[in-house]
């Protein structure tokens, strides 16, 4: 099963390709990579009509980018999981009012079985491969865009089929973008212990949002989801691993971006709230200064906190007197000793560089460090018995539009 | 947004249908040729919204013409070296702009710098005496713009502002905007060869733009394919003379007090169009050194060269 840390994945995220940026407007890895800094003092001017128009104008140019990540989690004493992804992403226009995106990602997992606690060291080696593809295609008409979806993940022990379906509508004025969405997903699993065969799940998600030209410098986005899945979630791989065969997801996420014309720079900010059924409250806040410091680097700083509550079937690394770890002392109708699904803090800090070669090439290098505690969830009651997780990314890749 | 200028003409339009679907309406302002291009409008509905747009051109040339004693140029210039002037939100903004464009271009691109036409005399074709040349040049000076909230001044007495190195790129960035609030979709505005469009064609078509021959004026050089955003074109064909086969055009660096040499004319492709003009004349006044400066801001341009060679991208 895939490996990386990723809480509350959507469907909907996932029929997106993973290069698509969340909320539209003035970010300078879009906006300053194509207009240069005599464009951005024009459209201070007063009165002028949005060159860009709203999300539904079609793509102009295309965009093929490739990327190369590299990702390692470890708790003291033990490297546990090492992926290294190539990925590809294209986007492009193919008619005058239909555009493409696609991406491409193979992942190389290897390391111990992850996700015991802590205290138990005892890992069994693992390897595997996950091979995923998303493809969109989106028709624009002249304020209204549907597009539609498809996203495909393929592991040894794991698969996992995905479609969505998007509308987005322009107001007239193109300041603002509403847009629902529709996904269904069917997730197979096939464990290679045989803990369970043929276990399926299936899940649909809906997700509204609003995106707001809120002043020529700031964009705001109000985006909320609900994913309602049904069937297999233990962890095929864990001796007492028990979840319900339901799961109910909301997430409601608020995002900012702020543009400095006289700079360029642009500040990113989100906080996202997510509850679902098996009792997980999490809250994460996220803050990115992309600082331009001429016209072809852009340096971006980014710190994120997240917080959640453990899952109410989550139980601490206190066992059995009798029999032992890994048996929990009181064993209710669901048990699961997923440190995922554990009370914790989580900080990340990172860094990326856009350096534009030229009008048509970017390259860009990305560096993460992600720590995650249970003495840092907010407000103290961080889940007992667990060593600090850390994990770091890279990531270095090219874009290139035509 | 309505201004207390009185006597704004209306500009009469010229109706012309290019085909079933495009309606051109040409009228003058700004001593230019303009057209406004809509498609996909009721005649009635697509004659309203040009005559609004046409209306907003002149009303940008009624305030900013140097040309006109009451305009805000012509009473900031008028008021030089002594009392500040109230300017309103758009004036202001117009200004910071020429500010910005100052410094993005390293003092290249100067309003100030419409001085020069003193001691250049375009209709005699005379070169200028270098100790007049020296005397205007100290002139000059975009940073010499004293604002101060919504007022400015100019520090020196014999100091003019001319906002004419943008203010046609501007009025077609507004008359587009004008056009889009009466809900042109598919259209353009072209203020004598500045162009800015709203949408391509209602077939998704581009429209194609022809880019006149810098030294065949009835012809064609290229033509380019334009769906959204702006055109300009500058050029040493616009105002010139020559004295001993030597061109001298209208163009003039502040720097040194003379005409550019290096191309016969740059347009530029850019989303809105006072960038793509002032690209474009800033892109001239870098001579040797514009296409590095146009590759840097990111925008497509064509660029013909003192020896009639192409640059494009």
């Amino acid at each position: 099963m895939s490996s990386k840390i990723d809480f509350a994945g959507s469907a909907l995220a996932r029929c997106a390709p993973s290069d698509a940026t969340a909320v539209a407007g003035p970010t300078p890895s879009q906006t300053s990579a194509r207009f240069g800094s005599i464009t951005l003092a024009a459209l201070a001017l007063p009165g002028l009509v949005a060159p860009i128009g709203a999300q539904v104008a079609p793509l102009e140019e295309g965009v093929i980018a490739a990327k190369f990540g590299v990702y390692e989690d470890r708790q003291p004493g033990l490297t546990r999981v090492r992926a290294i992804s190539p990925s590809l992403y294209i986007a492009s226009p193919i008619a005058s009012s239909w555009s493409f995106e696609g991406s491409l990602t193979h992942d190389n997992v290897s390391g111990a079985s992850p996700r015991w606690h802590s205290s138990i060291s005892s890992a069994s080696r693992m390897a595997d491969h996950r091979t995923a593809a998303t493809a969109k295609l989106t028709k624009s008409f002249e304020r209204v865009a549907v597009a539609l979806g498809g996203a495909y993940s393929d592991e040894q022990d794991y698969r996992s089929r995905a479609g969505s379906l998007e509308l987005r509508i322009a107001s007239a004025d193109n300041n603002r973008t509403w847009s629902i969405a529709f996904a269904h997903t069917d997730d197979n699993i096939f464990p290679t212990n045989r803990a369970a065969r043929g276990a399926t799940r299936r899940t649909n998600e809906l997700g509204l949002s609003v995106t707001q030209n809120w002043t020529k410098h700031d964009v705001v986005q109000l985006a909320i989801s609900r994913a309602e899945g049904r069937g297999y979630y233990n962890d095929p791989y864990k001796i007492v691993d028990i979840r319900p065969r339901e799961r109910d997801q909301t997430t409601a996420t608020l995002r900012w971006n702020h543009f400095i014309a006289s700079s360029g720079d642009a500040l990113r900010t989100s906080y996202r709230f997510y509850s679902d059924s098996f009792g997980i409250r999490a809250h994460t806040l996220d803050a990115a200064y992309a600082k331009a410091l001429n016209d072809r680097w852009i340096v971006t700083p980014t710190l994120r906190y997240h917080t959640q509550s453990a899952a109410n079937f989550y139980y601490d690394p206190v066992y059995d007197p009798v029999v032992g770890e890994p048996f929990p002392v009181v064993l209710g109708r669901f048990a699961s000793p997923d440190h995922r699904l554990s009370a914790f803090g989580a900080v990340t800090v990172g860094v990326r560089a856009d350096w534009k070669l030229d009008s048509r090439w970017t390259l860009d290098a990305k560096l993460e460090r992600y720590e995650q505690r249970s003495s840092w969830r907010l407000g103290g009651g961080g889940s007992p018995g667990l060593a600090p997780l850390t994990a770091l990314i890279a990531q270095i890749g090219f874009t290139r539009t035509f | 947004m309505r201004d207390t200028l009185e006597h704004i003409e209306t500009p009469a339009l010229e109706r012309i249908e290019l085909d079933s679907q495009a309606t051109v309406f040409r009228f003058r302002a700004m001593a230019s040729p303009c057209e406004v291009c809509v498609e996909g409008l009721s005649s009635l509905a697509a004659e309203v919204a040009a005559q609004k747009a046409a209306n907003e051109v002149a009303r940008i040339e009624a305030k900013y013409s140097r040309y006109r004693s009451d305009s805000i140029v012509s009473r900031i210039n008028a008021a030089a070296g002594g009392d500040w002037i109230a300017i309103d939100d758009e004036t202001r903004s117009l200004l910071e702009f020429a500010q910005s464009l100052a410094r993005e271009s390293e003092g290249l691109f100067d309003i100030t710098s419409g001085v020069l036409r003193r001691v250049w005399d375009f209709r005699a074709g005379k070169l200028p005496e270098e100790s007049s040349l020296s005397e205007t040049l100290a002139l000059i000076g975009t940073e010499r713009i004293l604002l101060d909230g919504s007022n400015v001044r100019l520090a020196d007495a014999l100091m003019e502002i001319d906002l004419g190195g943008f203010g046609k790129e501007y009025a077609a960035d507004r008359a587009a905007a004008v056009l889009a609030a009466e809900g042109v979709r598919h259209g353009f505005v072209n203020l004598g060869g500045d162009l800015r469009a709203l949408g391509p064609k209602q077939s998704g078509e581009p429209w194609s733009i022809g880019i006149a021959h810098p030294r065949e004026p009835e012809n064609t050089i290229a033509s380019i394919s334009l769906r959204t955003g702006a055109l300009a074109t500058s050029g040493d064909y616009e105002r010139f003379f020559e004295h001993d086969g030597q061109r001298y055009c209208h163009i003039l660096n502040p720097k040194t007090g003379r005409p550019v040499t290096h191309w016969q004319s740059i347009s530029v492709l850019a989303p809105v169009c006072a960038a793509a003009g002032a690209l474009a004349t800033i892109a001239m006044l870098r001579e040797a050194h514009a296409l590095e400066f146009l590759d840097a801001q990111g925008c497509g341009y064509l660029a013909i060269r003192f020896d009639g060679e192409r640059f494009a991208r």
